[in-house]
């Protein structure tokens, strides 16, 4: 298992073009970024053409990552999580427009809602519980379902302004819940 | 948009709204446009990327399938060895003559860092103050423990008999001069006891000056290159 040291040492090496410990860094954290796309995107061959980009950009942006003060794993998260979102936007976005009278996918938890809390990071976890689990469910959607306002009040029914004000309180109280 | 929250916690918000890809895209832009002079707003945008990849603790990895990461590597270095054929002993010619290059270029390294100043190994902050154009780029680091801001030129230079001077812009305040660039591309510049807390949020620049810098303590020339400082 590779440790933050580890990895923040394979990304300063990349930086001065190190092909080695850019194969390190690769085999120690694709699973996890893999997993990631195919959660996000729920197929293969796309899931693949994604974790492919994130690493060229991972190589290419490695000087950046000290500059942002982020942990290395949380970095390399949030670029596999935002590029897999940003692919499923654009997969959805035209039919999205077409297809606007389409009905939504209930929003009823489910099985996989259900067992969240049994392995997400327990923080978060017991925060989210003090959530109401309509809003707890948006904020999960557009983490990883990379769902809009638009999809969010359409599921929700309700309007889009209500939508985003829900959102904000809902973020400020689980903000407030983490920092306790 | 207000939803009549204090502004500390409109910017929570606003931090989380952006991490999650929810704003739209005038809002995101004019986000990134603060995030590049407000280091409390990066660091409640660093929080929320911190907070919000805990949901994807539960998500199992799945070993992407073997090809792909010699498909990632003939990508960024080009194809894999061995499968050219053709062209195999002016390969091994030109690979010889890469490394031997590449060996020189690493005894020279060595030796110029030896003997030059040294970039700071965990700097405080760093900048890239670049010309728009690219004409000058100068990559700075500040060591906090040393005081000192390590500056290396990397693109450009001053023009005839005239000298590169950088400033220290803290927010409105009128630029403060930081000294002028040495003729050595690497140099590392003193900085004022009193300036230090003032490099946070600041921004950087470099003015075109006469030969050691400008008679007035403002600049006086054309301001060639300019750069954010960002905290590490």
């Amino acid at each position: 298992m590779a440790t933050r040291a580890d990895i923040e040492e394979w990304l300063a090496a990349c930086t001065t073009g190190d092909r080695r410990a850019f194969g390190e860094l690769y085999s120690a954290t694709s699973a996890k970024l893999f997993g990631i796309c195919l959660r996000v995107l729920d197929n293969r061959a796309e899931a693949e053409e994604v974790l492919h980009d994130v690493y060229v950009k991972i190589w290419h942006n490695a000087g950046r990552y000290q500059a942002n003060g982020l942990s290395p794993m949380t970095w390399l998260i949030t670029i596999a999580r935002n590029a897999a979102v940003d692919r499923l936007r654009k997969r959805r976005s035209p039919r999205a427009s077409m297809e606007q009278a389409e009905a939504r996918p209930d929003p009823a938890p489910g099985p996989e809602a259900q067992v969240i809390a049994a392995s997400e990071g327990e923080r978060l976890s017991a925060c989210f519980d003090e959530l109401d689990e309509g809003h707890a469910q948006a904020v999960r959607g557009a983490y990883l379902d990379g769902e809009t306002y638009a999809d969010l009040a359409t599921r929700f029914d309700v309007p889009l302004n209500t939508m985003r004000t829900w959102l904000r309180r809902s973020l400020l109280k689980l903000k407030e819940c983490l920092s306790r | 948009m207000s939803d009549e929250l204090p502004d500390r916690d409109a910017d929570k918000a606003l931090a989380g709204e952006y991490a999650l890809g929810l704003l739209p895209s005038e809002e995101a832009a004019a986000f990134e446009q603060r995030l590049v002079t407000e280091p409390e707003l990066r660091a409640l945008y660093a929080e929320w990327c911190e907070d919000l990849a805990a949901l994807t603790d539960r998500i199992d990895p799945v070993a992407p399938p073997p090809r792909l990461q010699g498909q990632v590597e003939g990508a960024l270095f080009g194809a894999p060895g061995g499968t050219s054929g053709g062209m195999g002993w002016i390969g091994v010619l030109l690979g010889g003559l890469a490394a031997a290059a590449l060996a020189l270029g690493l005894i020279f390294g060595a030796d110029l860092l030896q003997r030059g100043p040294q970039a700071p190994s965990d700097p405080a902050y760093v900048a890239e103050v670049a010309a728009e154009d690219g004409s000058l780029v100068v990559a700075a680091a500040y060591d906090a423990d040393a005081g000192e801001l390590f500056v290396d030129r990397r693109e450009g230079g001053p023009r005839e008999g005239r000298a590169l001077e950088l400033w220290l812009i803290a927010g409105e305040d009128a630029p403060v001069s930081l000294g002028v660039l040495p003729g050595d591309a690497q140099a590392a510049l003193a900085v004022p006891q009193d300036l230090r807390p003032q490099l946070e949020g600041g921004v950087l620049a470099i003015s075109d000056e006469p030969p050691g810098g400008s008679p007035t303590g403002a600049p006086t020339g054309d301001v060639l290159a300019v750069g954010p400082i960002t905290n590490t």
